[in-house]
């Protein structure tokens, strides 16, 4: 295999093979004489995972790419957390090392993924509101990419606030995951522009059924690869996949939209739920929307009825709603206006906050 | 009227905050204020919001009612599980969901077929689903002689949601005489026509409510049915007319179906009829 590899890279004018080991430590203590500006690095081997640490402190001039036999989620996001580029499967071709460098580059820094799920316990909760807000801005404010997954898998409207129509959708991401790698799973996310990409939810409700909880955590897990923040548009009320991906994301957003009376009690009967794994180190924020007097003294009187605090207070604006029923969301979001302000803010809090 | 077998209203949307709660809570108190026994089931599980907007409290839920059936089918009687919701005169029983989600989880769709099943006292049942097609819901609109398809058409994603579920019911053999779709918020000024909608459905709407916010609030802060807190709303009316399609019924207002001296006495009748502050509108409840 290593020899079979070794002639790919030869094969094309565009590497210049200085050397082939075959353990990772005795690569470690040897490159150094050839000044290598990329390490392909058998993976499978989970010392080999270990060391990538030290490869990166040792070489920082140089790039790592993990070697996989087959796809572990598990081992790419420690790859990922340890500073490579990521993986990419063995054998391989040339333009798969060139696929892998281009998306890690347009991915962002070199930090681990941070994946946010947006629950409500009720729709009509400004939950895809905020979702799609929050990754413009997010994008914008680090200049790193970001993905949205809708997993709303009966009326996902993800799409919609974009007005765009993708050629592929969840239930075939999650249908075909065990086969794909990065590079393949980012042809079922489709471009907004300004670094945001969608996944959009099924054509029909009943194609919600067809999606297993364990392989959507897969393609957000994988999605994780693609892009610095994944964004998770639940569905509402708690079901086998609202649960799933909230415990899979390390940050779980509650939002309710301020209008019956009886938001903060289902607020508090959710947050029984997210209990737990708040006090395992996972962010649980909670936030309401369309509230007509966003002032302290309300945040105040909300968070004493809750009895946590809360993060956001959202204004209910009729800019925001035009933009997002016509498909404009992405060419007319408002630089300035409360809502945009607040969710800003937000974003800019979440991307200074190092997990 | 002797009831053998009840006429079961589901109230549906594909989308939440589309006013199905509020809908179901006011077709029960209306086709109870015509004399029907009826029964309200909160079938939104995990956050359901008939108790909290009828200012209820009960000690018996939907999950006593399955622990009791899946004991012993034979000596269970849906009325021990019921709450009932009083004002004035007017009577109707409602089901409460689990107070815990936990609870919600467990409950079995067989045993809520079982309890919708035993309600044969009952000249109506309204249900109240959420919005969402899974097993529990798919096996109520089985059960439903009537789909009450609620929906908000002032953005969309709405509509869009509006017409992928009603594709979807027909798509599941639902028959279109079933399906009853019913605009909530109707608004003329609004720039999504009815009429747009009805094209794109192919079919027709079945009726109109129109939009009052205050009036709706109201009610909630009141925890009582629009039409004994705000019946000169239109929005109040409109429900009367509903429920009046769902009875066969001609008469127009609710007042004109009640023997004056029986249920309001005269003088209210009066007051009612000159706009007096005994019954509030959306405009002078404050």
């Amino acid at each position: 295999m290593l020899s079979r590899m070794a002639g790919i890279l030869k094969a094309n004018d565009a590497f210049d093979l200085a050397a082939t080991f075959h353990d990772a430590d005795t690569a470690y203590g040897q490159s150094s004489v050839f000044r290598p500006t990329l390490f392909l690095i058998n993976v499978d081997e989970p010392e080999a995972v270990e060391m990538i640490p030290r490869f990166i402190k040792s070489y920082p001039q140089a790039q790592v790419l993990g070697l996989m036999g087959q796809w572990k989620s598990s081992v790419a996001d420690a790859m990922l957390s340890a500073g490579a580029c990521g993986c990419i499967l063995k054998p391989f071709h040339s333009a798969d090392v060139f696929e892998a460098l281009k998306i890690y580059k347009r991915r962002g820094k070199s930090l681990p993924t941070r994946t946010l799920a947006l629950f409500s316990p009720k729709g009509h909760s400004g939950r895809t509101t905020l979702a799609t807000v929050l990754a413009i801005e997010l994008a914008k404010k680090s200049g790193e990419s970001v993905g949205i997954i809708d997993a709303d898998l009966q009326f996902g409207d993800v799409a919609m606030f974009f007005d765009a129509v993708p050629r592929h959708n969840v239930v075939e991401a999650t249908h075909d995951i065990n086969l794909l790698t990065p590079a393949a799973l980012e042809n079922y996310f489709h471009p907004v522009g300004n670094g945001v990409w969608i996944m959009s939810g099924p054509l029909q409700p009943e194609h919600a059924e067809l999606v297993e909880a364990n392989r959507l955590i897969e393609v957000v897990r994988m999605a994780g690869c693609l892009f610095r923040y994944v964004i998770l548009d639940l569905p509402v009320g708690f079901n086998p996949i609202s649960l799933a991906l909230a415990e899979c994301a390390d940050t779980d957003i509650l939002i309710s939209m301020l209008n019956s009376g009886q938001e903060v009690r289902h607020m508090k009967r959710s947050l029984k739920m997210f209990h737990m794994w708040d006090a395992y180190g996972k962010r649980v924020y909670t936030m309401f929307s369309g509230v007509q007097n966003c002032t302290e003294d309300h945040k105040r009187k909300l968070e004493g009825e809750l009895g946590r605090s809360v993060t956001l207070m959202l204004p209910e604006e009729r800019r925001i709603k035009d933009v997002t029923g016509s498909g404009r969301l992405m060419k007319d979001l408002p630089d300035s206006s409360p809502y945009v302000e607040a969710v800003s803010e937000f974003a800019f809090a979440l991307i200074g906050d190092r997990r | 009227m002797d009831a053998t077998s009840s006429i079961i209203i589901s109230v549906f949307s594909t989308s939440s905050g589309n006013g199905k709660t509020v809908t179901a809570i006011n077709l029960a108190a209306g086709l109870a204020e015509e004399g029907y026994r009826t029964c309200l089931v909160d079938l939104d599980l995990q956050f359901g919001d008939v108790m909290g907007y009828l200012d209820m409290v009960s000690d018996f839920t939907i999950a006593d009612a399955q622990r009791a059936i899946l004991r012993n089918e034979e000596k269970f009687n849906v009325d021990d599980y019921l709450t009932e919701y009083k004002c004035g005169d007017t009577a109707f029983s409602v089901l409460p969901p689990p107070r815990e989600i936990n609870d919600a989880y467990l409950i079995s769709v067989e045993a809520v077929e079982k309890i919708i099943g035993s309600m044969k006292g009952f000249n109506f049942v309204v249900l109240d689903l959420n919005a969402v097609f899974n097993t529990l819901n798919l096996a109520m609109l089985d059960m439903s002689t009537v789909i009450n398809f609620v929906g908000v058409m002032d953005f969309l994603p709405a509509v869009k949601n509006y017409k992928v579920g009603y594709d979807t019911l027909l798509r599941f053999d639902y028959e279109e005489s079933k399906i009853c779709l019913v605009e909530n918020k109707a608004d003329s000024e609004q720039y999504i026509k009815a009429r747009d909608v009805e094209r794109l459905l192919g079919a027709k709407i079945y009726h109109h409510l129109p939009s009052d916010p205050q009036a709706i609030t109201y009610s909630i802060r009141m925890g009582k049915p629009l039409m004994y807190c705000v019946p000169l709303s239109p929005l109040t009316q409109s429900y009367w007319e509903l429920v009046g399609r769902y009875t066969n019924r001609t008469k127009k207002s609710p007042t004109a179906s009640l023997p004056a001296n029986e249920k309001k006495g005269p003088k209210k009748l009066l007051s009612w009829l000159l706009g007096e502050d005994d019954w509030l509108t959306a405009q002078n409840m404050k």
